[in-house]
């Protein structure tokens, strides 16, 4: 457990020293999506003012997949396969699974962090803008923000684990960019009824779960996903890339 | 002395991947290490000496077999093993994002030393391995000897009871190596019990109490620098280049006193000069007897030396020319 701490002591204090550049490659996103979206558009009349409101939670879960992701995916995929920096947690007094969950409660608070700041950050910039219905619900954010941290940090160890850092490119490209166009960021999934029963395809997605969440958290009026079937994906997915992402790490590190 | 280090009919074999055969890395490696040895692992490339290595400090997981370190079963126990063992290992993996002192303060922490114990053992560290200067310089901006040196340091804050060192001096200038030699000594006389992986040997005849040669996975032979060198039959070497009418080998090789005797490859140039290395003991009047039967055939010497035979003349004996990819 001291190894533990003193690991998450280390990765927290050199977080804290790039603070800037990480809160810039993590707000870089909804701030421009909100100023485009929240600002521009409504006062052109080309989207409807109920979308300011559905948005802002879905950009919360985006801003926390791709803070669990960036923070995880890169550094480890490079760490596996060249500089080797985990060889020296894995000779610590601690056992492979827990130099795994280590990473991913520091995952966590990075993704946790990262929405808790961006969820401030789109509000004053909408500050003015009329028809903004967030109304957080304090008691249910802080349960939502960590299961869908762990879900984004567990996420990031799985891929990080598997692929190698020349690909993390097109990962982005084509696994993180669909992942976020049918996230259910930009809608509520209960309106998906429209499509039948293809809106269930769109459960394999776990960012779903993440942007439902949040709504549930930060916009309980706008309809959203039975808190039953909500707290089981978000558990399942966190169960499925917990399990996966230790696996793989224990697979890229002890031969 | 007791055995700090036992490796008992270690076995690794890397499973296949779809088109790649499985590896037998291992092949029933065993040896001890005595408390406060000096120990080297010898051998070519692919040799499996960075697999055992790895085996004993659990990042790599043994097929059969097992190590004990200070009667811990590394595989069982784990997290007690590990607070014994340091490593310094092939890649320089050290942590880029902290600075040289933060590396040894967080190596100590991980191993759960108290904050003032953590920020002692670092500067009296730092001392030792002559980094107090760099202490706030990030560990990516120093040469190839001080991050040798820093990783160094940063094994034994936690003061280990063997440290581990897969080929430590690759790619360092002679200047650097030297240093480093230095270094490893001061810490074998201070008790440490040290176990090296190399090619280079020089190093391994320098260094090391015991070398054990290993290829293809076995171990060739394990003893003193000393024994091995008179291992190779007889105490000496005698090269000689010498231009005979008709071949005076086989009348050299009968003569008492040479055990063996090789012919030498020459590179194409002088071709006639036939070039013979002969395994001999130099005792009273050898190199008379040899130089009268080489008269005697009316050859003509053109180059004599005698030697004594170094590791690599072991070495090259035991693994063979051919070469290694």
């Amino acid at each position: 457990m001291t190894a533990f701490l003193a690991l998450l002591r280390r990765d927290l204090l050199v977080a804290s020293r790039n603070a800037l550049p990480l809160l810039m490659a993590t707000l870089t996103q909804p701030i421009l999506v909100v100023l485009v979206f929240g600002n521009i558009l409504p006062r052109l009349n080309l989207v409807a003012d109920e979308f300011r409101t559905v948005m802002v939670p879905g950009l919360m879960s985006i801003t926390m997949l791709m803070a669990g992701v960036q923070g995880m995916l890169v550094p480890l995929a490079v760490d596996l396969s060249g500089s080797r920096e985990v060889d020296e947690r894995l000779l610590a007094p601690l056992s492979v699974l827990g130099v795994a969950m280590q990473k991913v409660v520091a995952g966590t608070i990075h993704a946790a962090v990262a929405g808790l700041i961006a969820l401030p950050a789109m509000m004053l910039l909408m500050h003015q803008v009329t028809g903004v219905e967030v109304h957080p619900r304090w008691w249910v954010l802080p349960p939502m923000v960590v299961l869908s941290g762990l879900l984004s940090a567990g996420f990031g160890l799985t891929l990080g684990s598997n692929v190698q850092p020349r690909y993390s490119g097109l990962l982005f490209a084509v696994v993180l960019g669909p992942m976020m166009l049918f996230g259910c960021a930009y809608y509520p999934w209960v309106s998906l009824d429209v499509l039948g029963p293809v809106r269930y395809l769109f459960l394999l997605n776990p960012l779903v779960f993440m942007s439902e969440a949040m709504r549930l958290a930060v916009t309980p009026d706008v309809p959203h996903m039975p808190p039953g079937l909500l707290l089981g994906g978000l558990l399942l997915f966190v169960g499925l890339f917990g399990v996966l992402g230790a696996r793989s790490f224990e697979r890229r590190t002890i031969l | 002395m007791r055995a700090l280090v036992q490796v008992q009919d270690l076995v690794k074999v890397y499973p296949g991947k779809r088109k790649e055969p499985a590896v037998e890395a291992v092949r029933g490696i065993s040896f001890e290490v005595a408390s406060g040895e000096f120990f080297g692992l010898l051998g070519p490339n692919g040799a499996g000496k960075s697999t055992t290595l790895g085996c004993i400090t659990t990042l790599v997981r043994p097929t059969a077999g097992r190590v004990l370190v200070d009667g811990l079963d590394v595989v069982r126990r784990p997290g007690e093993a590990k607070r014994r063992i340091a490593v310094v290992p092939q890649t320089r993996n050290l942590d880029r994002d902290l600075s040289v002192r933060e590396v040894l303060t967080f190596h100590g922490a991980y191993f759960g030393l108290p904050r003032a114990e953590r920020a002692a053992r670092a500067d009296r560290l730092l001392a030792q391995m002559q980094l107090t200067d760099k202490a706030s310089a990030k560990p990516l901006t120093l040469s190839g000897g001080l991050q040798q040196r820093l990783l160094i340091a940063r094994a034994l804050m936690h003061d280990p009871k063997v440290l581990l060192l897969d080929e430590p001096t690759i790619g360092l200038d002679p200047q650097a190596r030297r240093l480093l030699w230095v270094t490893l000594q001061a810490l074998h006389r201070q008790g440490l019990t040290l176990i090296v992986t190399t090619h280079y040997m020089e190093e391994a005849d320098r260094l090391c109490e015991r070398v054990a040669i290993i290829d293809h996975g076995r171990i060739l032979t394990l003893d003193t620098p000393q024994a091995l060198k008179q291992g190779l039959g007889g105490g000496q070497i005698l090269d000689l280049w010498l231009r005979a009418p008709q071949p005076i080998a086989p009348r050299l090789q009968a003569l008492p006193g040479v055990s063996r005797l090789e012919k030498v490859e020459s590179n194409g140039e002088g071709e006639e000069v036939e070039r013979l290395r002969l395994f001999v003991d130099p005792a009273d009047g050898l190199l008379d007897r040899v130089l009268r039967v080489v008269r005697e055939g009316g050859a003509d010497v053109r180059h004599v030396s005698l030697t004594a035979p170094s590791l690599e003349d072991v070495y090259i004996h035991l693994t063979g020319k051919e070469l290694r990819e």
